[in-house]
C-alpha cells in the first residue's frame, strides 16, 4: 500500500459527522416552512448567527412559457447576463456550462424579485454564514441561487461562507458545470441530501416525463403532502402499480445511461456535482466523486422497488430527526468483520447504506467505494510529484536569469532578447536554448495534465503554482519570441501574438488575472523591474518594427494613416511601460531592438508628419 | 506493586480524599494541603469545585457559548502555538477562579508552593469535578514559573491528578504541553459513565441545564425525573458525538471539502483532552490511554447506548457515576487490573474472545469500555495518525545529511567571498561570478527541503515535540543565519520589494520565520528578538529611505534600533564580521548617515577605518 492512501474508508465517517450536526435538521425546518407556504414561495430567516434562505419545493413545472422544442439543457452564460459571470469553461473543446432550462427559468423568475433581493442583502449585512436550501425542485433552485451568490461574493471581503443543502433534488447541470464548480473550489458548498431510494434526484425532468399523467399524478400527491405533511392520504394518489413501475424504470434507465456515459461521449447529459449525502434507515454516507455518486445511485435502485417511489421523496423530515439521535447508539454489524481497517470500514459504509445484507450489490458497491478512494488520491500524488519536478527544474530558470543579467551587464548593451535572437554558434546560448526547451516541456506537461483533469482542481489557485508559472513566463517567453522571429516563423505563420503564442502562456495569463483580491501596491517603482511586466512586449516590438519599415517605404497617405495610428499607439503604450519602470533594463539597453526602433521611429516621425508631432 | 501509572496508590488515594474533602466545604478554604503518609517527599494540594453555573461560564454568553477565553499570556507564555499567532484557550470562569487563588492578598497559595519547593518536595495538584481544572491551571503555572523559567528553582516536576474533571483547555494547550514535554505530569481519572468529563463539549445552554441536576445525586437514593434526565443527557451527548465525529474525520484522513464548510457553520466546543487518561470501568479495570485523539474518541464511544430503551437508565447512571470515584478507585487499585491501550493500530476489531493472552486483556478492556467496531476503528485511526507523524519525523530526519552538506558548501562560499574581501551578501547580490550562481542553486536546494519540512509543521503532520527538539532548533538557527541573508540579497537584487513590498512584511518565507520562533521559544527570548538573520532586509529598506531623501527624523528611531540590535548580535557572535567589510551594503549605507549621528553610533567601532 502506498504511503498516501488512508487506511480507512472515510465516506461513512463523514456521513455520520454531517448527520450528527444540527445543520440538516435546522435547514429542513426552514424548508418545510417554505413548502407549507405553497407554490413559488421562499423563506428568509436568521437563527443564531446563520442566515437561512429556503425555496419551496412546490413549483410550476413545466414552466408556463416553456418551449417544448427547445433543448432541455441551456448554456448558463448565454441565458443570463450577469448572475453567473464566472462560470465559464476554460479550455477549447469543452462543452459550455449548461443547466436545466426549466429550473433556470424558475430561478431567473426569483432572482429579480425585490423582496428576495432585499432580504438576502440584509442577511449578507448581518451574518457571515448563509445556508441556502430547498426540498425537491426547491433544492435545485437553491443550487442556482448559491451559484449566483458565490459568484457575487467572490469579490467581497471579508468572505461570507455559503452552504447549499438540497433534499432529494433533481439533477441541475452538465459535466462542465460540475467541473467549473470544482475549479472554483466550490464543491464543499454543495450537498444534496438523498434518501437511498428516492427517484426524484435520479430523474431528468425532460419532455418525455414532465407532461405525462403519471408524473403529474405523482407530483400532485407530493405537493399535497409537502403543503400539509400531517394529513397524508394515500387515497389521493392516483397511480396504478403499472404507473409506479413505469416511473421507477424511467429512473433506472436514466441512471443506467449516466453510468455508462464515458468521458466525452456522454453528450448533453446531466452530471452530479458537489457532495451527495445518502441516507438510509441505518445511517448515512457522503460521496463527492461524481462517477461514484452515479454508480451508487444506480446500484441503490437495484435494491429498491416501484413501491418506494412515493414515500421515499417525503422522508427527509424523518431522517433529519433520526440521524443525530442515531449516532448516540452503538452501531451493530452483522456477520464477520475483517480485521483489516479498510475492509472493515468498507463494510460499515455498506451497512450505513442499508446495503450490507444485499448480496446482489454489496461487492459492486464495495468496488465503487474503492474506486473513489483510488481516484481521489491520484491527483494529489501527481501534484506532489510535480512539485518535486518543479524544484528540479529551478536551476534552468536560474541559468536563464543569470544569462539575462550577463547580457544586461555586457558591453554590447543589447539585452538578452537581442543577444539570444542574433546568437552565433556559441556554447552559452546553446545551453540557454536547451534550458528553454526543457522548461517548455515541463510546463506543457503541466498544462496537459490540467486539460486531462489529472491534477487537483484547485491547483491553479495555489499561489505557489501561479507565481512559478508567472516567473517562468516573464523570463522565458521573450526567448520564445526571439526564437520565433530568429527562425523566420513569422513569414510562414504570421506574427507571434496572434499566430505563434503557445497555449500555456495564454492559460498562465488567465491564471494570473484570475487571482482574486490582489492588493495593488501604492508605491511607485524606483528602478526598472526585474522582468518586463508584459511578456509579449518583444513581440509587439517586432510588429512595430515591421510597421516602421512599411511606413518608411510606402508614401501613400492612405496606406500610411493606419500604420501611423498603430505606431503611435504602440509608442504610447511602450513609453508608459518604460516611464512606469515596468520594463526590465534589457528593453532600454542602448543597442536593444526597442531602443533602435524608438530612435528610428522618432527620426522618421518628424519627417513624415512634421506638423502632427507638434500638435 | 507497580500499578503501571508511575504514581503510587497511596498518592492517588490521598489526592482523591483531599479533593473530596475540599469539595465538601468549598467556602472555607481555597485549597487543602495533605501530606502523603507513605511518601514524605510529596505534598498534595487539592482544590475545591463549585456547582454554581457562574463558576463554569463567565459573562452572559450569547457570543461565547463554551465560555472560553485566550490564556493569560503574561503568566503562561509558553502555552501557545509557534506556527500561528495564537495562544491557547481555556475556560474563562475556571481560570478566573485559579487567578483569584493565585493572587490572593494573603499569598497563602504562593507561600505553600514556596515552602514545598524549598523543602524539595514534589507538588501534587489535584481536584475532583470542577476542582480539576484549577489543579490543571496550577500545574501549568508551576511548570512555567519553576521548571521552564530561566531562573529554575526546582528540578522536581509537579504532578496533576484530577478526578471527574471537565475538559477546559483547547487543542493548542495540549499541543504546547506536549511540545514542552509536560504531558506526563497530568493524569486524569474518569469513570466510564460519568457525564461531567464530557459536559463541556456541549454549549452553555444544554450544559448548564444538566449541570444543575448533578449535585443531588450525591445521595445514592436521590430520585429524579428520568424522562427529563434522558432528554438533557441526549442533548449533551449529541454535542459530544458531533465533536468526536468531526475529529474522527480528520483522523481518518478525510479530504472532503464539505466538512470544512460545515465546520464553519456549526460551532464545536474548543476543549480537547490533554495528558494521560485513566478510565475506570464497572468491572474494576483501569484503562490507561495517552494519545489525546484516542481519549476524545473514548470519551464519546464508551458512553454510547445499546438501544433507545436504555437511554433513561443510562442518563441516570451517568449522573450517579460522578459521585462514585472513591469506591471505584479503591476497588480498582486493590485489584491491580491495569491495561495500557498502546499500539492502537493493532487493536482487535471484533469483540470475540481472542486466543492470544496479550490481546485477550486488551480485548476484554475494549469490551468493558463498550466499544463497537466503529469505535475501535476510530481508535485505530488515532494510532495511525500518531504513527504517520512518527513516519514523517523519520522522513524529515533523512534530510539532515543533505541539509548539512549544502550548508557546508554555502559556508565555503562565504569563506571564499570573505577571502576575496567581499561579504557573501554583497557578492551574491551582484552575481558576478560562477560561484555566486552555484550558491544560488544551493539556496534553492535548501529552500525545497525546508519548505517541505515547514509545510509539515504547519499542517501538524509532525509530532508536537518537533518544534522544541534541540537538534532542529539548532539546525534551523544555523540554516537561518547562513541562508536568509542571500534570500534577502536575491529579493532586493530582483527588486521584489517594488512588486510586492518590503521583505519582512510581504516576502519573508516561513522557512525562516518558523525556526526563529523555535529558537525564541527554546531559549526563552523575547518575541521577534532573534532577528539576526534578517537585519539585511532592514538595511535595504533604510537604504531606500535614505536614497528617497526621507527626513532623518522619520527614520532615526529605526536606525537606532537596528544599530543597537547589530551591536548586541555582534557581541554575541550571532552576526559575523564579514558584514562590516569595506564596501558592504551595510557599511556604505551607514556612511551615508548624518555625521553627528555617526559620531555617537554604537556600531561606529565595528566599521572599517
Amino acid at each position: 500500500m502506498d504511503a498516501e492512501a488512508s487506511p480507512f474508508e472515510t465516506s461513512e465517517m463523514l456521513g455520520t459527522f454531517l448527520a450528527s450536526t444540527p445543520l440538516p435538521k435546522e435547514a429542513w425546518r426552514v424548508c418545510s416552512t417554505a413548502n407549507a407556504m405553497g407554490c413559488g414561495a421562499f423563506v428568509v430567516e436568521q437563527v443564531g448567527g446563520v442566515g437561512y434562505v429556503a425555496f419551496s419545493g412546490i413549483q410550476q413545472l413545466p414552466v408556463p412559457d416553456w418551449d417544448p422544442n427547445r433543448s432541455m439543457l441551456v448554456p448558463l452564460d448565454a441565458a443570463s447576463h450577469g448572475p453567473f459571470a464566472l462560470l465559464k469553461c476554460h479550455y477549447d473543446g469543452e462543452e459550455p456550462v449548461m443547466v436545466h432550462a426549466g429550473l433556470l427559468h424558475l430561478f431567473l423568475h426569483y432572482h429579480p424579485r425585490p423582496d428576495l433581493q432585499s432580504q438576502i442583502h440584509s442577511l449578507l449585512a448581518e451574518t457571515k454564514l448563509i445556508v441556502i436550501t430547498g426540498h425537491s425542485i426547491g433544492g435545485s433552485i437553491a443550487f442556482l441561487a448559491a451559484l449566483w451568490l458565490l459568484s457575487y461574493l467572490k469579490s467581497i471581503f471579508p468572505p461570507i461562507s455559503v452552504l447549499c443543502i438540497g433534499f432529494g433534488s433533481p439533477f441541475l447541470g452538465n459535466k462542465s458545470l460540475s467541473r467549473a464548480i470544482l475549479r472554483e473550489s466550490w464543491s464543499g458548498s454543495f450537498c444534496n441530501v438523498m434518501s437511498t431510494h428516492d427517484i426524484m434526484p435520479r430523474l431528468s425532468l425532460d419532455h418525455s416525463l414532465v407532461p405525462t399523467p403519471q408524473w403529474q399524478a405523482l407530483i400532485r400527491f407530493w405537493y399535497t403532502y409537502m403543503m400539509s405533511p400531517n394529513s397524508i392520504n394515500f387515497a389521493n394518489l392516483q397511480l396504478t402499480e403499472e404507473d409506479k413501475a413505469w416511473l421507477f424504470y424511467l429512473a433506472v434507465a436514466n441512471m443506467e445511461r449516466l453510468v455508462h456515459a464515458e468521458e466525452g461521449s456522454g453528450g448533453r447529459s446531466f452530471w452530479p456535482f458537489g457532495n451527495y449525502l445518502f441516507c438510509s434507515e441505518e445511517g448515512a454516507i457522503c460521496l463527492d466523486n461524481a462517477v461514484s455518486v452515479n454508480k451508487m445511485m444506480h446500484l441503490m435502485l437495484r435494491i429498491g422497488s416501484p413501491n418506494c417511489i412515493t414515500e421515499e421523496h417525503l422522508k427527509y423530515g424523518r431522517y433529519v430527526e433520526r440521524l443525530p439521535h442515531q449516532s448516540l447508539k452503538r452501531s451493530f454489524m452483522e456477520g464477520d468483520l475483517s480485521e483489516s481497517s479498510y475492509e472493515a470500514s468498507l463494510s460499515m459504509a455498506l451497512n450505513s447504506m442499508g446495503a450490507s445484507r444485499q448480496l446482489s450489490i454489496a461487492p459492486i458497491a464495495k468496488d465503487c467505494l474503492k474506486m473513489t478512494r483510488r481516484m481521489g488520491r491520484s491527483p494529489n500524488l501527481k501534484a506532489a510529484n510535480l512539485s518535486i519536478k518543479l524544484s528540479k527544474i529551478a536551476p534552468y530558470n536560474l541559468e536563464i536569469q543569470w544569462y539575462k543579467a550577463c547580457c544586461d551587464d555586457s558591453n554590447e548593451q543589447r539585452g538578452y532578447y537581442d543577444s539570444f535572437k542574433h546568437r552565433g554558434a556559441s556554447k552559452r546560448e546553446f545551453k540557454i536554448n536547451m534550458n528553454r526547451i526543457m522548461l517548455e516541456a515541463f510546463w506543457d506537461g503541466v498544462v496537459r495534465m490540467m486539460d486531462r483533469n489529472e491534477l487537483p482542481h484547485d491547483l491553479h489557485k495555489s499561489s505557489k503554482w501561479v507565481t512559478a508559472s508567472q516567473v517562468y513566463m516573464l523570463l522565458v517567453e521573450p526567448l520564445d519570441i526571439a526564437e520565433y522571429y530568429r527562425s523566420g516563423m513569422h513569414h510562414k505563420k504570421g506574427h507571434y501574438i496572434s499566430n505563434g503564442r503557445a497555449r500555456r502562456y495564454e492559460i498562465f495569463d488567465q491564471l494570473w488575472i484570475e487571482r482574486v483580491c490582489r492588493k495593488k501596491l501604492g508605491n511607485r517603482r524606483t528602478r526598472y523591474a526585474g522582468s518586463t511586466q508584459d511578456s509579449c512586449f518583444w513581440a509587439r516590438v517586432e510588429e512595430a518594427k515591421e510597421w516602421l519599415d512599411k511606413i518608411k517605404r510606402d508614401s501613400k497617405p492612405a496606406n500610411r494613416a493606419p500604420l501611423w495610428d498603430r505606431l503611435i499607439e504602440f509608442e504610447t503604450y511602450a513609453m508608459k511601460k518604460v516611464e512606469g519602470l515596468e520594463v526590465s533594463t534589457d528593453v532600454v539597453a542602448k543597442n536593444s531592438s526597442f531602443s533602435l526602433w524608438l530612435e528610428g521611429w522618432r527620426a522618421s516621425k518628424s519627417q513624415i508628419y512634421p506638423l502632427k508631432d507638434i500638435n | 506493586m507497580d500499578n503501571n501509572l508511575g504514581v503510587e496508590d497511596e498518592v492517588i488515594k490521598t489526592a482523591l480524599s483531599a479533593s473530596l474533602e475540599a469539595c465538601a466545604n468549598p467556602k472555607e478554604l481555597p485549597f487543602v494541603v495533605r501530606k502523603v503518609d507513605s511518601s514524605p517527599s510529596q505534598v498534595v494540594v487539592a482544590f475545591p469545585g463549585s456547582w454554581s453555573p457562574n463558576d463554569w461560564f463567565a459573562g452572559d454568553g450569547e457570543a461565547n457559548s463554551f465560555g472560553e477565553t485566550k490564556i493569560n499570556d503574561k503568566k503562561l507564555p509558553s502555552l501557545r502555538s509557534l506556527r500561528v499567532e495564537g495562544f491557547a484557550k481555556v475556560n474563562e470562569a475556571f481560570m478566573a477562579r485559579f487567578l483569584r487563588i493565585l493572587e490572593d492578598s494573603n499569598q497563602t497559595f504562593c507561600k505553600e508552593v514556596t515552602k514545598a519547593v524549598e523543602n524539595d518536595k514534589q507538588l501534587v495538584f489535584s481536584g475532583h469535578s470542577s476542582g480539576g481544572p484549577i489543579a490543571i491551571y496550577a500545574t501549568v503555572w508551576f511548570l512555567e514559573k519553576y521548571i521552564r523559567s530561566n531562573e529554575k528553582q526546582t528540578s522536581r516536576p509537579p504532578l496533576c491528578l484530577t478526578f471527574a474533571s471537565p475538559l477546559t483547555s483547547d487543542r493548542t494547550f495540549c499541543h504546547a504541553v506536549q511540545r514542552e514535554g509536560w504531558s506526563d505530569c497530568f493524569i486524569h481519572f474518569v469513570t466510564k459513565l460519568d457525564i461531567v468529563p464530557r459536559i463541556l463539549f456541549a454549549p452553555r445552554s444544554s450544559a448548564t441545564e444538566l449541570l444543575l441536576e448533578i449535585p443531588p445525586f450525591i445521595d445514592p437514593h436521590h430520585k429524579a425525573d428520568e424522562k427529563k434526565m434522558a432528554s438533557l443527557f441526549a442533548s449533551v451527548m449529541k454535542s459530544v458525538s458531533c465533536v468526536a465525529n468531526s475529529a474522527a474525520c480528520t483522523l481518518k484522513g478525510s479530504k472532503h471539502t464539505l466538512s470544512e464548510t460545515m465546520s464553519r457553520f456549526i460551532k464545536l466546543s474548543p476543549y480537547r483532552p490533554c495528558g494521560k487518561y485513566v478510565f475506570c470501568t464497572e468491572t474494576g479495570r483501569l484503562v490507561i490511554v495517552k494519545n489525546p485523539d484516542a481519549v476524545l474518541q473514548l470519551l464519546f464511544y464508551s458512553l454510547q447506548i445499546e438501544s433507545e430503551t436504555e437511554l433513561q437508565k443510562r442518563a441516570v447512571a451517568s449522573l450517579k457515576a460522578h459521585w462514585t470515584y472513591k469506591d471505584a478507585l479503591d476497588k480498582s487499585l486493590a485489584r491491580h487490573n491495569v491495561v495500557r491501550l498502546e499500539k492502537l493500530r493493532e487493536l482487535p476489531l471484533s469483540s470475540d474472545d481472542p486466543v492470544d493472552i496479550q490481546v485477550k486483556t486488551i480485548g476484554a478492556a475494549l469490551n468493558d469500555l463498550n466499544l463497537s467496531e466503529l469505535a475501535r476503528l476510530c481508535l485505530r485511526a488515532a494510532g495511525e495518525f500518531e504513527k504517520q507523524k512518527e513516519h514523517n519525523r523519520n522522513t524529515v530526519k533523512g534530510n539532515k545529511d543533505a541539509i548539512n552538506k549544502t550548508l557546508k558548501a554555502l559556508e565555503e562560499y562565504r569563506t571564499t567571498c570573505r577571502n576575496d574581501g567581499v561579504g557573501y551578501y554583497d557578492a551574491f547580490k551582484m552575481q558576478k561570478k560562477e560561484q555566486d550562481f552555484k550558491a544560488n542553486v544551493k539556496r534553492l536546494e535548501l529552500a525545497t527541503i525546508w519548505d517541505e519540512i515547514i509545510e509539515m509543521v504547519r499542517h501538524g503532520q509532525l509530532p508536537d515535540e518537533f518544534e522544541a527538539e534541540k537538534e532542529w532548533v539548532d539546525l534551523g538557527t544555523q540554516f537561518r543565519r547562513l541562508v536568509e541573508p542571500i534570500d534577502i540579497a536575491n529579493y532586493y537584487r530582483h527588486k521584489k520589494n517594488e512588486d510586492a513590498g518590503p521583505y519582512m512584511i510581504r516576502g519573508r518565507p516561513s522557512r525562516y520565520h518558523y525556526p526563529q520562533r523555535w529558537r525564541e521559544n527554546a531559549e526563552q527570548l523575547d518575541r521577534d528578538s532573534s532577528g539576526e538573520s534578517c537585519f539585511w532586509a532592514e538595511v535595504e529598506e533604510l537604504e531606500d529611505e535614505v536614497t528617497n531623501k526621507r527626513p532623518w527624523k522619520e527614520i532615526e528611531n529605526r536606525v537606532l534600533t537596528l544599530e543597537k540590535n547589530l551591536r548586541k548580535w555582534y557581541d554575541k557572535e550571532e552576526v559575523e564580521k564579514d558584514v562590516f567589510l569595506e564596501d558592504s551594503t551595510l557599511v556604505k549605507w551607514w556612511r551615508s548617515l548624518p555625521d553627528d549621528h555617526k559620531a555617537n553610533s554604537c556600531i561606529k567601532g565595528l566599521m572599517p577605518s
